[in-house]
């Protein structure tokens, strides 16, 4: 119990945090997706139909500053919810090395996820997004999500 | 025992259907009219989302200000730059305006000519004039401003000539009081910075005393400079010698450091140049208000 409520509380500020960076400072690109990391870590302590509805949640929240494609975000981080939820029941991840390509691949799925969704009227060129971008994104991700964890005190313990 | 797949339990299974039922109502949203998807937005916006974006619209608006502070400072230096350049400009024009006045007066005996200051070292207190022999002038002869004496011509040369100010050591200028009542001899003391340079008169009766601000004017003996151009005023007693002679600091009428334009004497100059110098309406001539303007009597 103690530690899934230090999960939440990290959860949340994760949330406040990815929007302060990116709404509130207007950092953009330049700040990790936080939202993304608290989504992964959110849906290893509920069940899938919890991280889903988390997952829409989040999405919506992003979904709310944007004019066009109103819920890709909301079906993409969904998607991801779910995917968290049952990576759980797949692996039981307690070493680094999991958790950085948990975070990577996570992050790097939302942004293919995203890609795919937002339609292609809207959608940049795949090499550029997903590829090029969407990479370094997700590594960026894996590795603000695994200096989280260790400045927490949760490395080694199972995820 | 067969092997077999982990039974399903109740509660998972409303997972998966819960989740199932989540992901039907993400798939629907994008397909939602836009004003039910704008009614979603607005509602996050101003609830959950308030914050952020009012931390934006601080920031932004603290950026603008920066902006605004920066621009108003730019706008500021170039209007400080614009006035002291005006503020230089306006001093000049005074100063050729009451040289001009002098000019008129004087007529041709006086040439206008601009003043060069080499500005090496060695070269101080002399200066350039852009006039010479060619234009009639004289080694010796007096450089004057409208407010009195700069110096004197030392070397002429055909199309320019070498002066010295009454900051050079050599200066000497034999002088009066304006009206005629002491005279004396005007020479430079070097103080220890050039800025405390000043001018004594020297040799003057210990039995009269001059009030300060008495205007001393060229007295025209021994021939080097003529009559009537005014040099100082009194400023305070320098030094008394025994009960036989006293010598008094001088504020200089002329201040070399803003003297861009002269008038130079030429050969065909007289021995008395009083009349250049007159007063102008309501000012006193020995107020202590270095204007320079005085009646100057005759000899």
């Amino acid at each position: 119990m103690g530690r899934s409520w230090g999960t939440w509380v990290l959860v949340g500020g994760l949330v406040v945090a990815h929007f302060v960076l990116h709404l509130g400072l207007g950092f953009g690109r330049g700040a990790p997706d936080l939202l993304t990391i608290g989504l992964l870590l959110a849906s290893r302590e509920v069940g899938v139909g919890a991280a889903a509805a988390v997952g829409l949640a989040f999405g919506l929240l992003e979904d709310a500053l944007g004019v066009l494609a109103f819920g890709a975000n909301g079906v993409t981080m969904a998607a991801i919810g779910i995917v968290g939820a049952f990576m759980r029941d797949l692996f039981l991840g307690d070493s680094r090395l999991f958790v950085i390509s948990y975070f990577f691949a996570g992050k790097w799925m939302r942004d293919l996820l995203h890609w795919l969704m937002i339609g292609e009227e809207l959608r940049q060129p795949f090499a550029q997004e997903v590829l090029l971008q969407g990479i370094v994104a997700a590594a960026y991700a894996a590795l603000v999500g695994i200096v989280l964890l260790s400045l927490t005190g949760r490395t080694g313990e199972q995820l | 025992m067969p092997y077999g797949p982990e039974p399903e339990t109740p509660g998972a299974r409303h997972q998966v259907m819960f989740a199932a039922g989540i992901m039907i109502l993400a798939l629907a949203i994008p397909y939602m009219s836009d004003g039910f998807q704008q009614q979603i937005a607005v509602t996050l916006q101003a609830s959950a989302l308030a914050p952020f974006i009012a931390m934006q619209e601080r920031l932004t608006d603290r950026r603008t200000r920066a902006d605004e502070i920066d621009f108003l400072q730019s706008e500021m230096d170039s209007l400080v730059a614009v006035t002291s350049t005006l503020s230089a400009l306006a001093d000049e024009n005074r100063g050729l305006r009451e040289l001009l006045g002098l000019a008129e007066r004087a007529g041709p005996r006086f040439l206008p000519a601009t003043v060069l200051r080499p500005g090496t070292p060695g070269s101080e207190s002399m200066f350039l004039v852009d006039v010479g022999a060619n234009d009639g002038v004289a080694e010796g002869a007096p450089v004057v401003s409208a407010r009195g004496l700069v110096g004197r011509i030392l070397e002429v040369r055909e199309r320019n000539a070498v002066g010295m100010d009454w900051t050079h050591p050599d200066f000497r200028a034999s002088a009066m009081l304006v009206d005629g009542g002491m005279y004396g001899l005007v020479e430079n003391v070097r103080g220890e910075f050039r800025e405390e340079d000043r001018l004594l008169l020297n040799g003057t009766a210990y039995h009269e005393a001059i009030p300060p601000g008495s205007l001393v004017v060229t007295s025209g003996l021994a021939g080097l400079l003529p009559r009537g151009i005014p040099i100082g005023r009194i400023d305070a007693t320098a030094e008394v010698q025994g009960s036989w002679r006293k010598s008094y600091w001088l504020r200089p009428m002329v201040d070399l450091g803003s003297v861009t334009h002269v008038l130079v004497e030429t050969v065909a100059g007289g021995t008395d140049v009083a009349d250049l110098w007159v007063a102008e309406p309501g000012v006193d001539p020995v107020s202590a208000a270095p204007t320079g303007a005085a009646r100057v009597p005759g000899p």
